[in-house]
């Protein structure tokens, strides 16, 4: 391939003094797992001054491919062409040292250490001789030189995940990287650190330097990129001048198809008058470290209906899912399941009762990673027939289970006896969804269903929660996307520490008073 | 002593009456003939309970073996060392038995570990040293140390000013009885107002602790040490405080040389060739062997401090026992004042091997 | 570029077997030419241990006779390890169900019919007895299993120590440091090799059989993967910690048991001869699958009979112990490197 042809849809920058390289070229870079291509042919540039965004679905090849870039994976065809020289990664190390930096969506950083300390650790221009105060200095001069605001003397596992990013960036760009690779950066940070952080990418940007950002956000890569190259099955399917393409135009290259996310979910019957399968009064709930989480908030859930929790991450949603689904008992107040009020936390009694429950943690919470998908799948079922009974239990049966499952949302399973952890997140999450509506005959809460998931799925996803609202579940959906709140609720709640700050009817909602709502002001402000 | 491990691995494990030795023995009735075997084609196995270099017991019994070699050259032998008192004696007594061994030689007691195997390959000729059972192949031997003991136990009182006589032992086995009791009553002989008080460290080998025990002897007034240990601890204790001591085993009295007075040594060479040899003519026999003064065990060389005076008296005690006389003959009571031997009987060998009840005059063994 | 090889999330049986067969035979040679270098003929010694253990009827029976309580035990750690918990207390356990299965050899008077199925019972009941409060600790306290189960282990073996030496002490024949003979044995069957074989060879087929068939199974499978899986799932974790534990220390007690039954007929300090700590050794060899740890306790049989062998070679017991150490350090590393796979090179 020449340079024409790879750079076709999208030219050199202009701006770009002639003869300049770029920072990267990838050329015919092949990756294969065992069973898998993971990248295959995937050449484009890279050049300085420019942000460039990685889309594609869930295991489309992105994270393989940058960690190829970065010396974590060696290649097995293919160029890796640095500042116009070939250049051969043994580790990652030799990657930093080309110029190459990347901060991943778990941060490697040691949260007992303090900033200035995971600033300086395994860095070559740490002094010998360490003084606290001597590398919090050098920590505020990094700070001031990059734009990256930090306290350095904090320790790292007191701080948010804001906070822990920039202190990664930092450390990365302390370095001398040229080139920053991000991975899914925002999808841990609240609004306003997401506009900080970008104001912190645009000034790397016009200070000359070049960004890599794998995002599912289309609009987040509309506001943000110079240039945009889409992964699909682990090839690329095109690059393109942002400002030449449209979030359409994306979707149908990551897809294969046009996809777009509905606004509304029409329903389609009338909503049936039953009594409320699950009320909470008044309740108080604190999480493991006794801080209060909850503080009286009164609900009455809906049969039939999709209830929206809208409020910024970290103002009592785990809390509230986990008093929905009967893992957390509340301090004060009371939970009433089916008007029967529950005096303990008991999630199988929930369980048993129809309450499903789509965590905020997968991994975590819902699935055990180490065990096979036949075993996670059957989670829910495994003392029913045909998979178990009081004492029995058939691996066998449980293997069908999980194929009919995986088959009903599409989930292509090597084989139903693998771990589940080797699933890509978006399947594990496609499955954990089904199984749960499978269960929740009464009541359904999802936790941020949509996180990690790319556009298609996330469309697979709101198709079933909205068909289980038809078929008389009361839905909770805790988003952290307004518009996804938008497009689904009958209801919308909003939670600010903790409190119910209200619950609108969809008719009576709007984003602005939404928005005040989450920010603290009261119902009265807010109208 | 040679044993570094506590006593419940050790050979010294009998505290049985002399009964089990004569019951066990009936039941096997049809000895096995053992044919005779060409001195080349001999393969003789030891089983030792600690390593030939122990510098004590297993070392002792090495000589022997070395002797056994020198003797019959062609002859071809093999030994295991540090063999457990666990299932695992079994296996080693077992793969002697699998490499062809004619004749297997335990110098320790292993009990059912040794029994188990030699029931099952009655062909092989089994010695079990300090055992108590005989069986159509299996016979034990053991040495009557106690005569030594007795001989030393003339001097030690000859020695001591203050009659009183300090016993370093491992734990409350026959064989620290009867080296207590036996060194006690021949101090009695020309002392009968002496005493002797034995402090038990829980171990054949400790040397730390067989210091401490000998200095706690001497501060309460004892200025004669003996006992049954591996290791010339107490010794040095003696040449420090200027008071005498006796040992077992072997000579050691380069540790102490003004304060040695003699020892317990053990000679087993002239029972390991005569085994052999009978083994090698055909006319092995399993049976109950005593080595006995002079023929095994014996007192060793006196120490360079010891007066000529005590020297023959002691010598002459010795003489005695070896032509034929025990000095272990009632009337003996024990230490709560029973009458444990009447007037008139003579403690046999069998009993004296079995002593478990500690003699009046001796503190501390329980 | 400068490697191709990639770390398998799941290694296949086929590749485990390889690597380990690779790693001992290299750890054979390791052997061989130290042997050869101390004027020993590695071949000559070959020929014996061979001989002594898989190529004679006496080898056989004694390789038996060791795999009889390493099953038993190694079962122990293994349903531990198969739920994240770990049972190093099965030395302790096994002394408990010894002494247990001893009193009731000793001092019932049952008939051999009753008396071996008693036996049974109390040693197991007495190894689920001694890890009842690490058990209970552990599964509501969250203290570590670890540590009071390995502490636990010194206290059973100085109070068998303290009966067979003690009260329990025998009188009747010459043996002081054992209790007496017991008076119901497990009946020998092949040589020395008696019931306890086919007895522990069952016992691990229906535990694995069990485990993979039982709601039982699946429950302690999900708590110890996850245990906060298991409790979105509603699968009480505390309880279900506590049973795979008390199974664990029943197991470990069976081995005790049978030991004393079937091998030592008398108890004894020292019985369990390490056989507790071996089975965290034959457990790991064992991996996911319970009926490897038959072919485990046989691998583990063997190199302990080869030990004894090569002791009777003048090969010094410490030699034995580092030669031993060194085949288990080769498995380890075959295990390792049996996870790392070369990709194909397409382009």
């Amino acid at each position: 391939m020449d340079e024409h042809e790879r750079s076709e849809g999208a030219p050199r920058p202009l701006n770009l003094a002639p003869g300049t390289p770029p920072v990267l070229t990838l050329s015919g870079i092949c990756k294969y797992f065992p069973g898998v291509i993971a990248n295959e042919d995937v050449s484009l540039d890279v050049f300085p001054g420019q942000i460039h965004a990685l889309l594609g679905e869930n295991g489309a090849g992105k994270s393989t491919l940058m960690n190829v870039v970065t010396g974590l994976y060696q290649p097995d065809g293919g160029e890796i062409i640095v500042d116009g020289y070939g250049v051969t990664f043994a580790a990652p190390d030799a990657a930093i040292a080309a110029g190459i930096g990347m901060v991943h969506q778990h941060f490697k950083l040691v949260s007992r250490f303090t900033v200035a300390e995971n600033l300086h650790l395994g860095w070559s221009e740490t002094p010998r001789r360490l003084s606290a105060r001597q590398i919090e200095a050098n920590a505020r001069t990094l700070s001031e030189k990059f734009g990256l605001a930090i306290r350095p003397e904090a320790v790292v596992g007191t701080l948010s995940a804001g906070e822990q990013q920039r202190v990664e960036i930092l450390r990365v760009l302390s370095r001398g990287a040229r080139l920053l690779i991000l991975d899914e950066p925002t999808a841990v940070l609240s609004p306003v650190e997401v506009g900080e952080l970008f104001i912190a990418l645009r000034r790397f940007r016009d200070g000359g330097g070049a960004v890599i950002i794998i995002s599912h956000k289309l609009d987040e890569i509309m506001a943000l990129t110079d240039r945009v190259s889409v992964l699909r099955h682990g090839r690329l399917v095109g690059t393109h001048l942002t400002a030449s393409t449209t979030p359409a135009l994306l979707v149908a290259e990551m897809i294969g198809r046009p996809v777009t996310l509905a606004t509304s979910y029409p329903r389609g019957n009338e909503v049936p008058v039953t009594p409320s399968p699950l009320v909470l009064e008044e309740v108080t709930a604190r999480d493991d470290g006794g801080i209060i989480r909850l503080e009286g908030v009164t609900l009455s859930l809906r049969a039939g209906e999709i209830l929206g929790v809208a409020g910024v991450t970290g103002n009592g949603q785990p809390e509230l899912a986990e008093v929905l689904t009967g893992l957390r008992a509340p301090d004060q107040g009371s939970v009433a399941l089916d008007g029967v009020a529950v005096k303990q936390a008991d999630p199988a009694v929930f369980a048993r009762a129809g309450v499903g429950h789509v965590p905020e943690d997968r991994l975590r919470r819902a699935l055990a990673p180490s065990l096979s998908v036949a075993e996670n799948a059957v989670l829910r079922e495994y003392a029913q027939a045909p998979i178990g009974g009081r004492f029995g239990f058939s691996i066998v049966r449980a293997r069908e289970f999980a194929q009919l499952l995986a088959d009903k949302v599409g989930v292509k399973l090597p084989g139903a006896m693998m771990p589940i952890r080797g699933l890509s997140g978006g399947n594990q999450q496609r499955l954990v969804l089904e199984r749960e509506i499978r269960i929740a005959s009464r009541v359904l809460v999802a936790s941020y269903p949509s996180r990690g998931l790319d556009i298609g799925a996330i469309a697979a996803m709101r198709e079933m929660l909205a068909k289980a609202r038809d078929a008389g579940v009361a839905v909770v959906l805790m988003s952290e996307d307004l518009d996804e709140i938008f497009a689904l609720s009958d209801r919308v709640a909003v939670l600010c520490a903790g409190r119910l700050m209200a619950v609108i009817d969809r008719c009576d909602a709007d984003r602005d008073r939404i928005g005040a709502l989450m920010s603290g002001r009261t119902q009265a402000e807010a109208a | 002593m040679s044993l570094k491990k506590p006593f419940f691995f050790g050979r010294r494990a009998a505290l049985s009456g002399a009964g089990s030795f004569l019951l066990t023995s009936g039941v096997r009735a049809a000895t096995p003939r053992f044919a005779p075997v060409r001195e080349e084609d001999l393969l003789v196995a030891f089983g030792h309970t600690s390593p030939v270099t122990d510098g004590g017991w297993t070392h002792a019994h090495d000589m022997g073996i070395q002797a056994l070699k020198r003797t019959y050259p062609k002859l071809k032998t093999l030994y295991v060392e540090s063999i457990p008192y666990s299932a695992d004696a079994t296996r080693i007594f077992r793969q002697f038995v699998a490499e062809g061994a004619q004749m297997v030689i335990s110098t320790s007691n292993y009990g059912d570990f040794i029994r188990d195997v030699a029931d099952r390959a009655p062909a092989v000729a089994f010695m079990e040293c300090d055992g108590h059972a005989v069986s159509g192949n299996l016979g034990w031997y053991y040495i009557t140390h106690w005569y030594a003991s007795y001989a030393i136990g003339v001097a030690a009182a000859r020695l001591s000013k203050t009659g009183r006589l300090g016993y370093v032992a491992s734990f409350p086995v026959p064989s620290v009885y009867a080296g207590a009791n036996a060194t006690l009553l021949g101090a009695r002989s020309v002392n009968p107002e002496a005493t002797m008080r034995v402090i038990s460290i829980n171990s054949w080998f400790d040397p730390q602790a067989a210091t401490e025990a000998g200095s706690a002897l001497v501060d309460s007034g004892c200025d004669f040490l003996c006992g049954i240990m591996d290791d010339p601890g107490y010794l040095r204790v003696a040449q420090d405080r200027g008071v005498w001591a006796a040992m077992w085993n072997t000579d050691m009295r380069q540790f102490g040389p003004d304060a040695y007075v003699s020892s317990v040594t053990l000679d087993f060479a002239k029972f390991y060739i005569e085994q052999v040899g009978a083994r090698i003519r055909g006319d092995w026999k399993p049976e109950a062997r005593f080595l006995t003064l002079g023929a095994g065990v014996d007192r060793d060389a006196w120490g360079q401090r010891v007066p000529e005076v005590v020297r023959v008296e002691a010598d002459a005690v010795r003489a005695r026992m070896l032509g034929g006389w025990s000095p272990f003959q009632g009337p003996l009571y024990d230490s709560e004042g029973k009458l444990r031997v009447a007037e008139g009987h003579v403690m046999n060998d069998m009993e004296l091997y079995n002593w478990n009840w500690q003699l009046q005059g001796v503190s501390g063994l329980g | 570029m400068s490697s191709s090889r990639t770390r398998l999330t799941v290694v296949p049986t086929q590749r485990i077997l390889v690597g380990r067969g690779l790693a001992l035979l290299a750890a054979l040679l390791i052997v061989a030419v130290t042997l050869a270098a101390m004027g020993r003929s590695p071949i000559t010694l070959f020929g014996l241990v061979m001989h002594s253990t898989v190529g004679s009827r006496f080898g056989l029976e004694d390789l038996a006779l060791f795999m009889t309580p390493l099953m038993l035990t190694g079962a122990a750690v293994w349903v531990g390890i198969r739920v994240n918990l770990w049972n190093i207390g099965a030395e302790g356990q096994f002394y408990a169900g010894a002494t247990a299965a001893t009193a009731v050899g000793l001092f019932t008077g049952l008939p051999p019919a009753l008396a071996i199925p008693a036996m049974i019972v109390a040693g197991m009941a007495a190894g689920m007895a001694w890890i009842f409060v690490p058990a209970v600790a552990r599964a509501w306290l969250g203290v570590s299993e670890i540590v009071t189960t390995l502490l636990l282990n010194f206290v059973a073996s100085l109070l068998v120590y303290y009966l067979a030496t003690g009260p329990w002490a025998d009188r009747v024949t010459g043996a002081l440091a054992s209790t007496e003979r017991l008076h119901v044995i497990l009946p020998d069957i092949w040589g020395v090799v008696h019931w306890g074989f086919p007895l522990a060879v069952f016992t691990v087929v229906v535990l694995g059989v069990l485990l993979a068939r039982s709601r039982f199974g699946y429950e302690t499978a999900i708590a110890g993967a996850n245990p906060e899986a298991a409790r979105y799932a509603g699968i009480s974790v505390a309880p279900r910690v506590l049973a795979v534990l008390l199974l664990s220390g029943g197991l470990a007690g069976l081995a005790g048991m049978v030991e004393v039954a079937g091998t030592v007929h008398r108890l004894q300090g020292g019985i369990a001869n390490n056989y507790g700590y071996l089975g965290i050794v034959v457990a790991l060899l064992a991996r996911g699958s319970c009926l490897s740890l038959i072919p485990a306790a046989l691998l583990m049989a063997f190199i302990l009979d080869t030990g004894i062998v090569l002791q009777t070679t003048q090969i010094s017991a410490s030699a034995v112990l580092a030669i031993t150490g060194l085949l288990v350090l080769a498995i380890a590393v075959g295990d390792e490197l049996a996870a790392y796979a070369r990709v194909k090179k397409t382009s």
